[in-house]
């Protein structure tokens, strides 16, 4: 260990370099897990608030696009264990001056799941604003959304960023808004156990309806895959740069140390003492990378959610899964870089000592 | 150990440079190896010493081929030490952690006995960088030997010392071979004679002459 920190002092600049590299690879993979992770964990926390059961149009890619007949929540509310239905419309527009901005469309029932801040629930011509859009518009009295004036009836605070960063206004001003009766139905469940048959009986209604559980929606649905997949996209290209950099700066440093790992051949060391020194020097510089660029994360991730440009749309967390996942990624990224290079070292003849006579 | 080498022969490419050599070289002996460069003693002396295979013949330690030796590695830092014309010690290393570097577990206890021995015991936590250069060639006989080698192969272990460091190297090559340790020495330096027990003369890639 101490020989391994002599070593890394020794060749600092290298050193610094393939720290450098590391750190912000790690942190590029830290970043986009965390950020992927908290819009899938906020949008699926918002479905999850008082739905067991999840209603859509059938075949849609977003629930954005979903258009259903609010009518038929009458006829689901009255199945045998279904407790409550709440409409929803979740839709997108512009509120001046802010180019896109998240609006929910829910009805009475659902008002409490809001908890106020100031003001009252808004009733029709009125909406209420998430605390992080009011903060950003600097507490309007109004709002133009879609061209529309609305009054601004109160302010409401949501651990959901994408809440806390949206519009909330009855279901039938938002229906008027985004030209639909409903985007969603939440159902909520008395047994869950009756939650198959329930999603055979819903299913049965109408053609164009599919209902699905929550886990399971949440599962199945395309845009969450899709963010998933570019994370681990994104996260497997940090990790393979993160390799080359350490491949292509080991490389450098094996080179410089040529005489150094000939001479341990000379005196008879193993290959394998020359893989495990240079691997345990590179460990070393990943977990002093690993713990930077954790600091480093977090306060990205905090600058950017305070940052009003964001809406409070962006609100990564690194959890203690994720911290153990980079954690496990940044050890086999040292490992998997150094290992060719530490091979090499382990191969070098010491004859060039004596042929080239110079270090 | 005694080494016993037969008709070896070494080609670099189309290079002929070793033309088949028969030597042997006894337990605690010092020999010295010279010769014009481009003679050979080089080659011969990588070969004898495990760190390279020749074309053609073998080398045998105690009867004991090295063909027929598991893991040359081992035998290597066991039973062999090695000297070069430059120190090469680890510049991060102080001089007593690079003795410490070659030595068996077993050995380590002796590292401060034999840097005194040599008189660097004040120097063992300096680094290469901080003392001359015949002290840094002191510090690698040193590690060549913390192993109480069979033998200790040194190519031109004094091309970069002063008459007077060379002739300090010399003794001390000669008092250790007085306690049992083998020396074979490849070398153009002619005061070599005045220490060695036998000068095997070298040229084109042949014995020229064995002197005792």
């Amino acid at each position: 260990m101490i020989t391994a920190l002599k070593a890394l002092r020794k060749n600092r600049f290298k050193t610094a370099l393939i720290f450098i590299s590391m750190s912000v690879s790690i942190a590029a993979i830290f970043l986009i897990s965390a950020i992927s992770g908290g819009v899938v964990s906020m949008y699926s926390a918002m479905l999850k608030t008082d739905g067991d059961i999840i209603v859509t149009q059938r075949g849609i890619a977003d629930t954005f696009f979903s258009d259903i007949n609010r009518s038929w929540s009458d006829s689901i509310v009255k199945m045998e264990g279904v407790k409550e239905v709440s409409s929803l419309i979740l839709g997108a527009a512009p509120v001046d001056p802010l180019p896109i901005v998240g609006v929910y469309g829910v009805n009475e029932g659902r008002f409490k799941n809001y908890s106020l801040v100031s003001g009252s629930y808004p009733k029709v011509g009125e909406v209420l604003l998430g605390s992080k859009i009011d903060q950003s518009l600097k507490h309007p009295e109004t709002i133009t959304l879609s061209k529309k004036e609305f009054h601004v009836s109160g302010v409401f605070k949501s651990k959901i960023g994408f809440e806390d960063g949206g519009v909330v206004m009855n279901l039938g001003d938002a229906g008027e808004v985004f030209h639909k009766s409903a985007s969603i139905f939440l159902v909520s469940l008395g047994n869950l156990e009756k939650s198959d048959a329930l999603i055979g009986q819903i299913n049965g209604l109408n053609p164009d309806l599919e209902a699905k559980t929550t886990d399971s929606f949440i599962d199945s649905y395309n845009q969450f895959k899709i963010i998933q997949t570019s994370s681990d996209v994104i996260g497997a290209m940090a990790f393979l740069m993160g390799i080359l950099g350490i491949v292509s700066m080991m490389s450098m440093v094996v080179n410089d140390r040529k005489a150094e790992f000939g001479i341990m051949r000379s005196l008879g060391l193993s290959s394998g003492v020359i893989i495990t020194r240079l691997l345990s020097e590179t460990l070393i510089i990943a977990l002093a990378a690993f713990a930077v660029a954790w600091g480093v994360s977090e306060g990205v991730l905090e600058l950017i959610k305070h940052a009003d440009k964001f809406q409070g749309y962006i609100n990564g967390e690194i959890t203690v899964a994720l911290l153990c996942k980079v954690f496990v990624v940044s050890v086999v990224m040292a490992l998997v870089g150094t290992l060719l290079p530490a091979v090499y070292a382990s191969r070098i003849d010491p004859m060039s000592l004596i042929q080239k006579g110079s270090a | 150990m005694n080494i016993e080498a037969h008709a070896l022969e070494h080609f670099y490419g189309q290079e002929h440079v070793l033309r088949g050599v028969d030597i042997s070289l006894k337990q605690g002996s010092f020999t010295a190896i010279v010769g014009e460069s481009g003679s050979g003693k080089t080659t011969l002396l990588s070969i004898l010493s495990t760190l390279l295979h020749p074309t053609k013949g073998s080398v045998a330690y105690d009867g004991k081929a090295l063909s027929q030796v598991g893991n040359i590695d081992h035998f290597r830092r066991r039973h062999i030490g090695f000297v070069f014309q430059f120190h090469y010690l680890i510049s991060y290393l102080s001089l007593r952690e690079n003795v410490a570097l070659a030595a068996l577990g077993e050995n380590e206890a002796n590292i401060d006995l034999l840097l005194a021995e040599l008189g660097i015991e004040r120097l063992a936590k300096r680094y290469s960088d901080e003392v001359s250069g015949g002290e840094r060639q002191r510090a690698a006989i040193a590690r060549a030997l913390v192993n109480r080698p069979s033998i200790v192969f040194a190519d031109e272990p004094t091309g970069n010392l002063d008459t007077k460091n060379a002739l300090g190297v010399y003794e001390l090559f000669r008092r250790f071979s007085d306690e049992g340790i083998g020396f074979a020495v490849a070398s153009h330096d002619k005061k070599i004679a005045d220490f060695a027990d036998t000068i095997i003369e070298m040229e084109d890639g042949i014995v020229k002459a064995i002197h005792t």
